[in-house]
């Protein structure tokens, strides 16, 4: 008779469709799953496709190897050019010749993106397969090499590691939201110093993937938004082993402002519920280490880009007055107060400071462990308050070079460490 | 047994490779000879095959285990007189037999009288019988064939005081076939045993007949004008003989050897072979498939020679760098059982004694397009013995018992002219020829029911081939079809139990019969046909439309 863990499982399996899982069944075992969530991208992912395929090539040539690519309904052939390279088209540039069958799949999920459900049919596909060791591809990139195949996926196949993540050469600008929250705390929480946690490149082992598929971050919702950083902090809770790779230069995707609040949603969200279930291993923690890196843990560009300083502050200001009362239910006096006063500040006299900005973060953790409002108001509500303290960072390091914002970065990770006991203390609080 | 009257036997037939001095020994001085042979012709009537091809037996210093030749119109006394062949011949042909002999054209031995005589002056009649030069610096372009034991193509002579050309070892000079006198002679030598009933020849080496300057002295149109020249004289004077190329080539390279089915009737797919051994341990058709892609179409009376096996190295010559060192570490990790560019071993070791494999691979050989050949001692997974020098370890004596010397001599065992493998796995004690006949389910009595089974239909040795390509690439399937006939063949590469579906929508309407068990699968519908195998199993279905 099967268990009963058997029997859940099974029917958890159930979301792939039977055309999928006929085409599964007929790649077998692999060695080597590469996944690679798509939605209308076109333009960029026949590059990616070619850079995957010759990575293997190059690197993994008698390894059994195959391509997953959910897709979230594109309308622009994505799917197609996906299917459609074949390693033939390589062989004049690479001169790179396949000892076996690469196989590539693609596989439709809805008619709209999520995250969850790609790395979702990307892990189930992994165990499925047994798949030795996994990565996931951005499909947006133009800068994929082949290397990053390699980089990815080698601490994994001789060296043991269960997951990897990438470092990457940035603009000093780029990734805010990594740089500014979600890196400085996890670190302070958790005691890790992982630079990208919260990334589309990644690569783990089989078996903590199959481990993962089995974690409720399904069912109870923080998975639904922003899986990669639920398997980033998983991996932390459950002591896997973890390193990072430096990969080269990534692209800047312009976002729209509007794009805030979701990449809130995928990030901070599951950050913060994690805070819950894994509190046993991040409250004790009180200083960070370094982990295995290949490479620089990042390189900073430092071409002038233009940023719309005033519209950064009227979002900040406007936010900060429209939601009053909901701050109210959130921060404590003392910190609303500092986030009025400065919202009246000019622009050149404008600051955000570091240990202001830890302290709101801190204070929106512990409000989100106590559910003092809706969960999601919180996380929405964080978005101008954001935008002021991203609007400091870029006046801080206007002109600095790469060593000017690396301290300022530091700066701020040694502001969240030295100040979780404040976090400690709301979090326990019963107001 | 009548022989089989047709011009195209060779298309139908499945050949036997043996050599003499390995086979039986019917004298107890050590070494197999015609006579054993032949008393063992019964045994090789039974297994099923209907060729045998004899390696060299000729008079020879034995250095490269008889290729390299002294005599070429008699026989080497360790194995008999003329008359013992003649007597051997006959008993073949009688039972439906024919016999292919070895014909070394390219070379002699060192100690052949014509070399003998070539050397002794620079003015001897024969001395432009072999190709001389007074520097060795010409045909620059050349490859070494056995790297690792010679340097160079050209040898120095102290004799004559000279550098004589060799492709192979340097005790065997090569003929010089731009000299008219050398083919007329070498035609001699062939019609010398095609009037005494031979009824086929393997040419050894063909591709080296010729040197140009500025060119890899392989294949060229030279080569192929002699060989041309010898095809039609076989024909006008011996119609139904048979011409088997020995050409390590690629197969684009290979073609020009069937002309205009002028040239030769049959050659070996050497490209193949090592993709067979590859496709299996990658648990993947891709290697099979892609070769055989790049196979020319060949003359209709023209015809591939498969094999898994034989007295030489697992050839590794026709493979990319990154497949040749692929196949070397997951065939030969151990460094001494590599050769040249090879494998030195056979064919059950190779596969780690796994009947299952053995019997795919056994499967695959018969029902791709071609003739078969089977190496003797394979039919029963005779094992090797790496320690012994050259490719000497995969010539050992056939086991035919458990008793004295395996059956094979009643000589003292330190007369044999080899020792006989002893290992637990594959000693004479574990695999031998005795047992197997007792056992229904042994690998002899498996190879005698395959056998059979190919030979009950011409499909295999003379239809077509269609691919199928199901998604699941562990799975090779083909459709071999001649006139209404068509055999379906599904082979599962994959150590693991595999689900295929296949396209056969060509062929709805048909039942599909197994050809072993002879029961009937379901009828091929509109729907992909879903088939489940076993581990490395493999089916031969016949497509009837009853």
């Amino acid at each position: 008779m099967p268990s009963v863990r058997t029997e859940i499982k099974l029917a958890e399996e159930t979301f792939l469709t039977d055309d999928f899982l006929r085409q599964l069944i007929n790649v077998g075992e692999v060695d080597i799953l590469v996944g690679l969530p798509t939605h209308n991208n076109a333009k960029t992912i026949g590059a990616v496709v070619q850079s995957i395929q010759t990575g293997i090539l190059r690197w993994f040539p008698r390894d059994r190897a195959v391509i997953i690519n959910p897709d979230g309904g594109s309308r622009d052939g994505t799917r197609e050019l996906v299917t459609g390279i074949s390693i033939d088209d390589l062989r004049p540039v690479s001169n790179l010749h396949a000892l076996r069958t690469l196989h590539c799949i693609s596989t439709p999920y809805g008619s709209s993106p999520s995250s969850a459900v790609a790395l979702r049919t990307i892990l189930a596909a992994a165990e499925l397969l047994r798949a030795k060791a996994c990565i996931v591809m951005s499909p947006e990139s133009s800068h994929t090499e082949d290397a990053w195949i390699s980089k990815l996926l080698q601490p994994i196949r001789t060296d043991g590691f269960d997951l990897v993540t990438p470092t990457y050469r940035r603009h000093k600008f780029d990734g805010l939201l990594i740089t500014n929250l979600l890196y400085p705390m996890i670190r302070a929480l958790y005691g890790l110093r992982i630079r990208e946690p919260y990334t589309h490149e990644f690569g783990f082992s089989g078996r903590f993937g199959a481990e993962f598929l089995l974690n409720n971050v399904w069912d109870d919702g923080t998975g639904a938004s922003g899986p990669e950083l639920s398997l980033t902090l998983a991996a932390i809770t459950g002591r896997q082993r973890i390193c990072q790779s430096f990969l080269g230069q990534k692209d800047h995707i312009e976002r729209r402002s509007a794009d805030l609040v979701p990449a809130l949603r995928e990030t901070v969200g599951p950050m913060f519920s994690a805070l819950d279930s894994t509190f046993p291993a991040w409250g004790a923690v009180t200083a960070s280490q370094a982990i295995p890196t290949t490479g620089p843990d990042h390189e900073v560009l430092l071409d002038p880009v233009r940023v719309n300083r005033k519209r950064l502050r009227e979002m900040f200001s406007t936010g900060v007055a429209e939601l009053e009362g909901v701050f109210h239910s959130i921060l404590s006096p003392t910190t609303l107060a500092e986030l009025q006063r400065i919202a009246g500040l000019e622009e050149a006299e404008f600051h955000y400071s570091s240990e202001l900005w830890v302290r709101t973060v801190y204070e929106f953790a512990a409000s989100y462990h106590k559910s003092v409002i809706s969960r999601d108001h919180i996380i929405q509500a964080l978005a101008p308050l954001f935008r002021g303290r991203a609007l400091t960072f870029l006046m801080e390091n206007r002109n600095g070079s790469a060593a000017d914002v690396e301290n300022n970065i530091e700066g701020l990770c040694l502001e969240f460490e030295r100040l979780k006991p404040y976090l400690l203390q709301k979090w326990k609080s019963r107001e | 047994m009548p022989l089989n009257q047709d011009v195209l036997w060779y298309k139908d037939a499945i050949i036997y490779q043996v050599h003499v001095r390995t086979f039986f020994d019917s004298n107890g001085d050590g070494i197999g000879d015609f006579p054993g042979l032949e008393q063992k012709l019964g045994y090789l009537q039974e297994l099923g095959i209907n060729a045998i091809w004899l390696m060299p037996f000729f008079p020879s210093p034995l250095r490269d285990d008889g290729y390299d030749i002294a005599e070429y119109t008699t026989v080497h006394s360790a194995y008999g007189t003329l008359d013992d062949f003649r007597k051997l011949l006959e008993s073949a042909h009688n039972r439906g037999i024919r016999v292919i002999i070895e014909m070394v054209l390219n070379h002699t031995s060192d100690q052949h009288p014509w070399f003998q005589e070539s050397r002794s002056s620079r003015h001897n009649p024969r001395r432009d019988w072999y190709v001389w030069s007074d520097t060795d610096e010409r045909y620059k372009g050349t490859r070494i064939i056995f790297l690792d034991t010679e340097k160079s193509n050209w040898a120095w002579d102290p004799i004559s005081k000279a550098y004589y050309w060799h492709r192979f070892f340097s005790h065997q000079p090569d003929l010089n076939y731009d000299n008219p006198a050398v083919r007329e002679q070498m035609w001699k030598v062939m019609s010398f045993w095609l009037e005494m009933g031979v009824d086929g020849f393997r040419l050894d080496a063909v591709p080296y007949l010729v040197e140009r300057e500025g060119t890899n002295c392989e294949n060229l149109p030279e080569t192929h004008e002699v060989l041309k020249d010898l095809r039609r004289r076989l024909d006008e004077q011996f119609p139904g003989r048979m011409l088997l190329a020995e050409a390590n080539q690629w197969p684009a390279d290979l073609r020009p050897y069937f002309a205009d089915g002028n040239e030769f009737h049959m050659a070996f797919h050497f490209p193949l072979m090592p993709r067979m051994f590859m496709g299996l341990k990658l648990e993947d058709r891709k290697p099979i498939t892609e070769i055989l892609q790049q196979t020319p179409e060949i003359p209709p009376s023209c015809q591939w020679s498969l094999f898994l096996r034989n007295h030489d190295e697992l050839t590794l010559e026709m493979v990319t760098d990154m497949e040749r060192d692929y196949m070397y570490d997951t065939y030969a990790e151990n460094k001494t059982m590599r050769l040249n560019l090879g494998i030195r071993r056979r064919l059950a070791p190779l596969l780690e004694n796994d009947r299952r494999r053995i019997e795919l691979m056994n499967g695959l050989l018969m029902s791709l397009p071609g003739t078969p050949i089977v190496y003797y001692g394979d039919e029963i997974g005779m094992g090797d013995n790496i320690n012994l020098g050259d490719r000497n370890g995969v010539r050992t004596p056939m086991q035919w018992s458990g008793g004295w010397n395996a059956g094979f001599s009643t000589a003292e065992p330190d007369r044999l002219y080899a020792p006989l493998i002893q290992n637990p796995v594959y000693g004479y004690p574990a695999v031998n020829v005795l047992s197997q006949l007792g056992s229904e389910h042994s690998l002899l009595r498996w190879m005698q029911r395959m056998i059979m089974v190919r030979a009950s239909t011409a499909v295999f040795g003379r239809g077509s081939i269609e691919f199928l390509r199901p998604a699941n690439h562990r799975i090779l399937a083909y459709v071999r079809r001649l006139g209404k006939e068509a055999v379906l063949a599904v082979n599962n590469l994959s150590g693991a139990a595999q689900a295929v579906e296949l396209d056969l929508k060509k062929y709805k309407g048909n039942i599909l019969i197994e050809m072993s068990g002879k029961n009937i699968f379901p009828r091929v519908g509109e729907q992909p046909y879903l088939l489940t195998l076993g581990p490395y199993q493999f089916f031969w279905f016949r497509l009837r439309r009853i």
